[in-house]
């Protein structure tokens, strides 16, 4: 059998295994972007904010996040937390939920770090005159952030944070080392089965490829009617 | 000074760093006068003007708008603001907003117009400009002349006390200069009072009543318009106008 009909053969036969990956990516991945939106709002705010102390947690936090791997961020809170006493709650009708716990709040631990940035430099790009005309016109700052600077800020934001789903879609791939059955996991599964890694690994790759290309189309229509819709 | 003046300026200072812009200044701004500030660059003119309204904090000094030290820490700036009105070199009309939006939201957010009183107003003094065809149009969508007389319109609609305008030509083509400087005069002439920054020697001594020299953080000359250009006693003004004139 040459390389494609390996290929053919495999997604033929095993593809419940590929498939049932691809869910629980995609549930991590949007687990991890929702959850990172929500406290990268918030994060962002507190490193806007001029409470110093909470401007130096932020900025800490963010920094740190951003400059060590992921998997070490992974490994410190599946091995790590365990060790000091803080485990994930199993539930009996979710199997693995401590596992799949694991992996959504480190990987929205992380991503949430981005979306920060994301958010703070889409705030930041909107020009300095329009909060200064905004201010010298009589709004409050809140009122000027919520009717000139946001509504203009969004549309910086909103591409970024469609990139960081596509990435985390694939960085999401490294919680299959903790045992979390996403699509790398599947793959695995499949090989350690027939012995043929190459297909396999294209198979993955090929899915992958599937769903970020997706993605990065809606992403990229969505950008348009926005620029159009003004 | 006689006259009633709305805004009295003491000792006000300015530093950004260890940089000293305005090093002390004291002045008035009488209600229905035009004063125009002029001066090299780097001089404090527009930091001056954006102290007026606490754009910039000053470093040190009081700013009395009607009385009231706005500088004060128990004054609410956000309603002194509503009654100065201000434009900017760059326009900076909200860009998220078309132009009735524009000019409409702040009177509605703000002081509790009606959309509907709001918009009829807001109609009329487009028409008056010529401008109505805009109504509908976003900023992006318009000429820098077009766009500073509607930041002009917007400052207008909230009906203040008193107008600043930060370098309102600076950022122009040459050819628009001019609509901008009509709709100035025309305000000067209804009595508003208004402090202007601004290069524009021939617009300032034609329509201010006094006209002020900021050099180095301070006010080197402060004299009515045609004695400010006749007769100027600064060696620096002098030397200033030579380059400009």
């Amino acid at each position: 059998m040459n390389f494609f009909e390996q290929f053919a053969v495999i997604l033929q036969e095993y593809y419940p295994y590929f498939l049932d990956g691809v869910k629980n990516t995609l549930i991590i991945a949007a687990m991890s972007v929702v959850l990172g939106v929500i406290f990268g709002t918030l994060m962002a705010i507190m490193r806007m904010c001029r409470i110093k102390p909470l401007k130096w947690i932020a900025t800490a936090y963010i920094e740190f996040i951003r400059g060590t791997p992921l998997m070490v961020q992974l490994m410190f809170i599946f091995y790590g937390l365990p060790m000091v006493g803080i485990e994930f709650p199993d539930v009996s009708f979710i199997p693995n939920f401590s596992r799949f716990m694991a992996g959504i709040v480190a990987m929205s631990m992380n991503s949430c770090a981005y979306i920060a940035e994301v958010i703070r430099s889409g705030i930041q790009a909107v020009d300095e005159g329009q909060m200064e005309a905004a201010r010298s016109i009589g709004f409050k700052y809140g009122e000027s952030m919520k009717l000139v600077i946001l509504p203009q800020a969004v549309k910086n934001i909103l591409p970024a944070l469609g990139n960081e789903f596509v990435t985390v879609i694939k960085e999401s791939s490294i919680v299959s080392v903790i045992g979390i059955s996403d699509l790398m996991y599947g793959a695995q599964g499949v090989i350690a089965l027939t012995y043929r890694s190459l297909p396999c690994l294209a198979i993955a790759a090929c899915i992958y490829f599937i769903l970020t290309f997706i993605s990065s189309r809606l992403i990229g229509l969505l950008e348009k009617r926005m620029r159009h819709g003004r | 000074m006689e006259g009633k003046s709305i805004i009295r300026v003491k000792d006000l200072k300015k530093n950004f760093g260890d940089l000293q812009v305005l090093k002390g200044i004291s002045t008035e701004f009488e209600a229905k006068k035009v004063v125009s500030i002029i001066g090299p660059s780097g001089g404090g003119k527009s930091t001056f003007l954006r102290c007026l309204n606490l754009l910039e904090m000053p470093s040190s000094g009081h700013i009395y708008f009607n009385n009231v030290d706005i500088c004060s820490k128990n004054v609410d700036i956000n309603v002194q603001r509503q009654k100065i009105g201000m434009v900017f070199q760059h326009f900076n009309l909200f860009n998220n907003m078309n132009v009735i939006k524009n000019l409409t939201v702040a009177p509605v957010k703000i002081k509790g117009m009606t959309q509907d009183e709001a918009m009829e107003k807001a109609l009329e003094l487009l028409k008056r400009l010529g401008l109505d065809d805009k109504a509908d149009s976003f900023p992006s969508q318009l000429s820098g002349g077009q766009k500073q007389r509607i930041a002009i319109l917007r400052s207008l609609m909230m009906d203040p006390e008193v107008m600043l305008f930060d370098e309102p030509t600076s950022a122009l083509d040459p050819e628009m200069i001019g609509e901008v400087l009509d709709v100035m005069k025309d305000l000067a002439e209804s009595g508003m009072t208004m402090i202007i920054v601004t290069h524009e020697m021939r617009f300032a001594r034609e329509v201010s009543d006094r006209v002020l020299f900021l050099d180095g953080g301070l006010i080197d000359e402060d004299r009515s318009a045609s004695d400010f250009f006749n007769d100027p006693h600064s060696p620096r003004l002098i030397s200033f106008l030579n380059k400009v004139l």
